[in-house]
């Protein structure tokens, strides 16, 4: 084992919680049952993290098995980071057949063919998507595995996420991909997050929707003794057309992890009465971002509360519609470059 | 101001409160509890200072003829977390290096509680203690003091340098004529107290402070209103410093809480306010109801987009290139043109919070 191979495995040791590294390690399958029960994991990180390397070093393991256990890891925790998509587009007639060993080979090839020194490591996870990470370098260095880029791919999909991506190395990463996966091209689908499972599941609307139905579903929790039932009629009959409306726009039961949604302002300042920049043509230029631990619950309670009035903008419902969480908002209208208008 | 006497001398009022139904001759601590059981009300209700409705216009000052560089670039920059602070009795311009002393030797041995102590060992903590002079915009003001906290760390290697590791500031700047006239003699009032590095070192000083000069500290918040006057004061900034953004942050109480936040361009910020302005007829001073029409729009315009009634939350934060101002009381003054508005606004919002 060289120097370079022993940092990594040292940063990659330091990422591990020690609750999960016996359950990583053995997963791992590099080291014997004795080895593994020879470790003790009640031992202060950095003596463990000693004698890990010294059996790694009786074992002969090279770079290759040590950023297998940063897949293994990452694959069990894809929530670090930022991860955007893309999309791939036009597809050619093979993209739909493609199978798994062609593409990694492909993907090898292809990316080898356009820069040097880049180190390619693949795994298949149990949902059948790809994981692909990578080491870059460039004609002069040897690959840097201390900041790799992750791959997230599902076949017969167009959707791949990535994550730590350099913008020198984008252009690289997605020509190979557009050339393996057999597509015409790929564009950003402006939608970011720290939950992979939640991107994927807002694209691929794997989450519980609900449609406008025509009979109205009954309100589950009614008073038993209501003081007048005309007021109570009228405010059930609100409250569920905000519950309705609400689950419409974001969908029912666990909702999708996203963090932000970003929305860009072009559009010109309107304000009711009192003509404030009244004559004004120019755009009101600002920029919009909704945060939160889990951004469609907390819209979808804004409007279920009545803090947001019904029915839901286009601008909130187009995150899960669209599938993003990055817009520019003009007042061109909808005819303008895929960016929703305000409609108001 | 040129018409200062003396800069350093401390403003002390000889003229007795003719005030019959107060007596002064308990702290002004004990004063506020008696009161407060006396008459069945809070201190706060008796106050004389009320909430203005409307403000000169503030104009950008070159503060660093007046005022020590140095001293101000201790000040710009740094986050700080507010308290006020009631009125110091037996304070003194006079004797800061005395406070310094004192104060160093206090930290020093609240530190070392409970540990031996060898004798004639150097203290860990060295404490300046500054006049900030210029600072004070009229004779009643007194001026501002800088206290610095530089110490050692444990495992500092021999002959290194002390560093600074905490620092603090107590101001008035145009506080209310009237209340600051009306304080009695041996009373010095610099209600306005902001603190940056370790909270365990705030809280010592604090106390250090309450303990010596029989005062109180509480946290000083920021109210919406106040958060409103600062994104205006700063817009209005706009033509003579380039603001480069008005950022308003709003916290919504949904579950999970929703954080939106509104980052206006500079140019149409300034544009919106401008515009108000002069339906208003451009005078002196700044009215309350033009302060909340630009915040209104801003609000209004998000709703046109969004729907969401911004009015269900809070604001909680506003900034500008030129500082930023968060609701539980932290600031960041980074120009020191604007510094003397921002401390005066702020020294208001202080003297509010002051027993009668």
């Amino acid at each position: 084992m060289d120097d370079s191979t022993k940092q990594v495995l040292r940063q990659i040791i330091r990422r591990i919680p020690l609750n999960k590294l016996q359950n990583m390690l053995s997963k791992w399958e590099h080291l014997s049952k004795k080895q593994l029960r020879s470790l003790e994991f009640t031992q202060p990180k950095w003596l463990l993290c000693d004698n890990l390397l010294s059996i790694c070093e009786e074992n002969d393991l090279s770079m290759k098995h040590v950023t297998e256990l940063e897949i293994i890891y990452r694959i069990d925790h894809p929530a670090q980071g930022s991860w955007n998509v893309c999309q791939l587009i036009d597809p050619e007639e093979e993209a739909v057949t493609a199978d798994l060993l062609h593409f990694k080979q492909l993907f090898k090839a292809h990316l080898r063919g356009l820069i040097s020194h880049v180190s390619v490591k693949t795994k298949k996870h149990e949902d059948g998507a790809i994981w692909i990470r990578i080491a870059w370098g460039d004609n002069f260095t040897q690959p840097n595995h201390l900041k790799p880029t992750y791959v997230v791919h599902h076949l017969q999909t167009p959707y791949v996420f990535v994550s730590g991506l350099t913008m020198k190395h984008k252009p690289l990463l997605h020509q190979a991909l557009v050339l393996s996966a057999h597509y015409g091209g790929i564009k950003d689908v402006h939608l970011s997050g720290r939950c992979l499972t939640a991107l994927r599941d807002l694209l691929m609307r794997q989450y519980k929707q609900v449609f406008p139905v025509k009979h109205p579903r009954l309100l589950l929790e009614r008073s038993p003794l209501p003081s007048n039932p005309n007021i109570q009629m009228e405010h059930a009959k609100h409250a569920e057309n905000r519950l309705q409306m609400a689950a419409e726009a974001f969908g029912e039961g666990i909702l999708p992890k996203l963090e932000t949604a970003v929305y860009k302002l072009e559009t010109r300042f309107r304000e009711n009465g009192n003509g404030m920049l009244g004559r004004r043509e120019e755009p009101f230029r600002g920029v919009v971002k909704f945060a939160s631990s889990n951004l469609l619950e907390s819209l979808k309670y804004c409007v279920s509360s009545g803090m947001a009035s019904a029915p839901v903008t286009p601008l909130l419902s187009s995150i899960t519609q669209k599938g993003r969480n990055y817009f520019v908002i003009t007042d061109k209208g909808p005819g303008a470059s895929h960016t929703p208008g305000p409609n108001i | 101001m040129e018409t200062r006497l003396s800069a350093t001398a401390t403003p002390r009022n000889q003229t007795a409160p003719h005030r019959s139904s107060k007596s002064y001759g308990f702290s002004r601590r004990s004063l506020g509890v008696e009161l407060t059981s006396r008459l069945g009300c809070t201190p706060g209700q008796l106050t004389a200072v009320r909430i203005p409705t409307n403000r000169g216009i503030p104009k950008p000052r070159n503060i660093t003829e007046q005022v020590d560089p140095e001293h101000i670039a201790l000040i710009v920059k740094k986050e700080w977390k507010l308290s006020y602070v009631t009125p110091l009795y037996q304070f003194g311009h006079t004797q800061l290096q005395s406070y310094s002393r004192q104060l160093a030797a206090f930290l020093a041995a609240e530190k070392q509680q409970g540990v031996a102590v060898e004798v004639g060992q150097e203290l860990g903590f060295k404490v300046v203690f500054t006049a900030v002079l210029g600072l004070a915009e009229t004779d009643d003001d007194a001026e501002t003091v800088l206290i610095q906290i530089h110490s050692k760390s444990a495992f500092a290697a021999e002959g290194e340098a002390a560093k600074l590791t905490w620092s603090g500031w107590l101001s008035c700047v145009s506080g209310d004529v009237e209340y600051l006239r009306s304080m009695p003699p041996d009373f010095t009032c610099l209600p306005l107290f902001g603190a940056s590095g370790a909270e365990s070192l705030t809280t010592l000083v604090k106390s250090w402070f309450e303990r010596t000069f029989d005062c109180y500290f509480g946290p000083l918040a920021i109210n919406s209103t106040n958060l409103e006057w600062l994104a205006a004061l700063w817009t209005g900034c706009h033509p003579d410093t380039n603001i480069r953004y008005l950022k308003l942050a709003w916290t919504i109480p949904a579950q999970p809480p929703l954080d939106v936040s509104y980052t206006v361009h500079p140019q149409d910020a300034w544009e919106l306010w401008n515009s108000i302005r002069q339906e208003s007829g451009l005078r002196d001073t700044v009215d309350i109801e033009e302060v909340s029409c630009f915040i209104k729009g801003l609000e209004s315009h998000l709703f046109r987009h969004f729907r969401i009634y911004l009015s269900a939350g809070t604001l909680t934060k506003v900034s500008t290139t030129l500082g930023s101002a968060h609701q539980d009381g932290k600031i960041r003054i980074t120009s020191s043109d604007m510094m003397t508005s921002v401390l005066a606004l702020l020294t208001e919002c202080a003297l509010l919070k002051m027993p009668v």
